[in-house]
């Protein structure tokens, strides 16, 4: 009987690398040894969720394909051609990520995001709204999970310039309960104001957060060019 | 103006009496030289203004005040692209200590993006007192006395 982590690992290898692939497996625990068909409903909906978030962060450009693709598979259906050539990348298409430790992890995320936010021709505004949003998810890394990274990735579609900025870390999370004091301005944390995360969700154009407490934190945002 | 006549007024001043003594502080006015003006304290903040430096220059910045009595605290911070909600708290944590101190704390030269940016994020900075330059914030802190 195949697995979920085979069925799937067919599907995203040549798009995404085997290293991410085994964290992206990792993060779906148990559910990635079941073969397929044992799955139920509600399995199948978490682990398509789980998997089209990773693919759109691992692999943004390829992502309508490779969700489908996902979606087919766990639906019981046939694989597409892993052997059909890869679309192109969209021009001017770029990832860089950042490695967030200590403090002055922070100062260089925050400058690397804004040299990358002028590169892309954002305006002098909505540059230092990147600069601004990367610097607090940065702080929240440092000061909350120790260690973590800042992924900046940008391109070029029909919409216009697109910057999406992926903080993630493997930190203690955020418990539901204080997430939602944060989101609703009430909680003050020792070291900042409280205000890090809400602040970002103000600044950036998408917002999402996923956490899972004793796990980690992604947050997931994005900036247009259009503005 | 103003400026120029109080520079040379305390010229005199500079780096003399209450030469700091501990290391840290030795290490923060080495990056964030702390200017005396008058009664007033001027610090110009050129650098990437990260953590550890804000919350050594704000206990440097106390010790200055008592030591020399200064009515006045500025802090040019035009050379600042980016102010996070981290950055600002502690500049309004420097305002408070200087007002609870019995000075009157400035903040000079917020770029218009930074302005934007702190209402984006909907961040206060209502605990220090603002003025366009360090003339006017001289201006100002003369009309109090």
């Amino acid at each position: 009987m195949k697995t979920v982590e085979t069925e799937i690992g067919a599907v995203l290898t040549g798009s995404i690398s085997e290293i991410t692939q085994r964290s992206i497996f990792r993060r779906l625990g148990g559910l990635a040894r079941v073969p397929v068909s044992q799955l139920s409903a509600q399995e199948r909906a978490a682990v398509l969720s789980d998997l089209e978030n990773s693919i759109r962060l691992f692999s943004p450009a390829k992502s309508p394909e490779l969700i489908a693709s996902c979606r087919r598979v766990l639906a019981g259906g046939p694989l597409v051609d892993p052997h059909a050539a890869p679309a192109p990348s969209p021009p001017g298409a770029t990832s860089r990520k950042l490695d967030i430790e200590v403090e002055k992890d922070i100062a260089v995320a925050r400058l690397e995001a804004w040299s990358e936010a002028v590169r892309i021709g954002l305006s002098k505004f909505a540059s230092v709204k990147v600069a601004t949003a990367v610097s607090e998810l940065a702080r929240n890394i440092v000061f909350y999970a120790g260690t973590g990274s800042i992924e900046l990735s940008s391109r070029r579609d029909e919409k216009g310039t697109r910057l999406e900025i992926v903080a993630r870390d493997q930190g203690p999370g955020i418990d539901p309960q204080k997430l939602e004091t944060i989101f609703a301005g009430t909680y003050k944390s020792e070291r900042g104001m409280g205000k890090g995360l809400v602040a970002v969700k103000k600044l950036v154009d998408e917002f999402h957060l996923d956490t899972r407490p004793g796990k980690g934190t992604t947050v997931v945002c994005s900036f247009r060019g259009d503005r | 103006m103003i400026f120029s006549r109080l520079i040379s007024a305390s010229r005199g001043e500079i780096g003399a009496g209450a030469a700091p003594a501990t290391g840290v502080r030795t290490a923060v006015e080495q990056e964030l030289p702390i200017i005396q003006i008058r009664n007033c304290l001027l610090v110009s903040i050129q650098t990437e203004l990260h953590d550890r430096l804000a919350l050594n220059l704000q206990e440097a910045l106390m010790e200055r005040v008592r030591v020399v009595g200064a009515q006045g605290v500025i802090l040019d911070i035009s050379a600042v692209e980016i102010i996070d909600s981290y950055i600002t708290r502690i500049l309004n944590d420097i305002g408070k200590s200087v007002r609870y101190m019995g000075a009157t704390c400035y903040i000079v030269g917020i770029r218009p993006a930074v302005a934007m940016t702190l209402i984006e994020m909907g961040v206060e900075l209502d605990s220090v007192n603002t003025a366009l330059n360090l003339d006017a914030a001289l201006e100002k802190l003369e009309l109090l006395q």
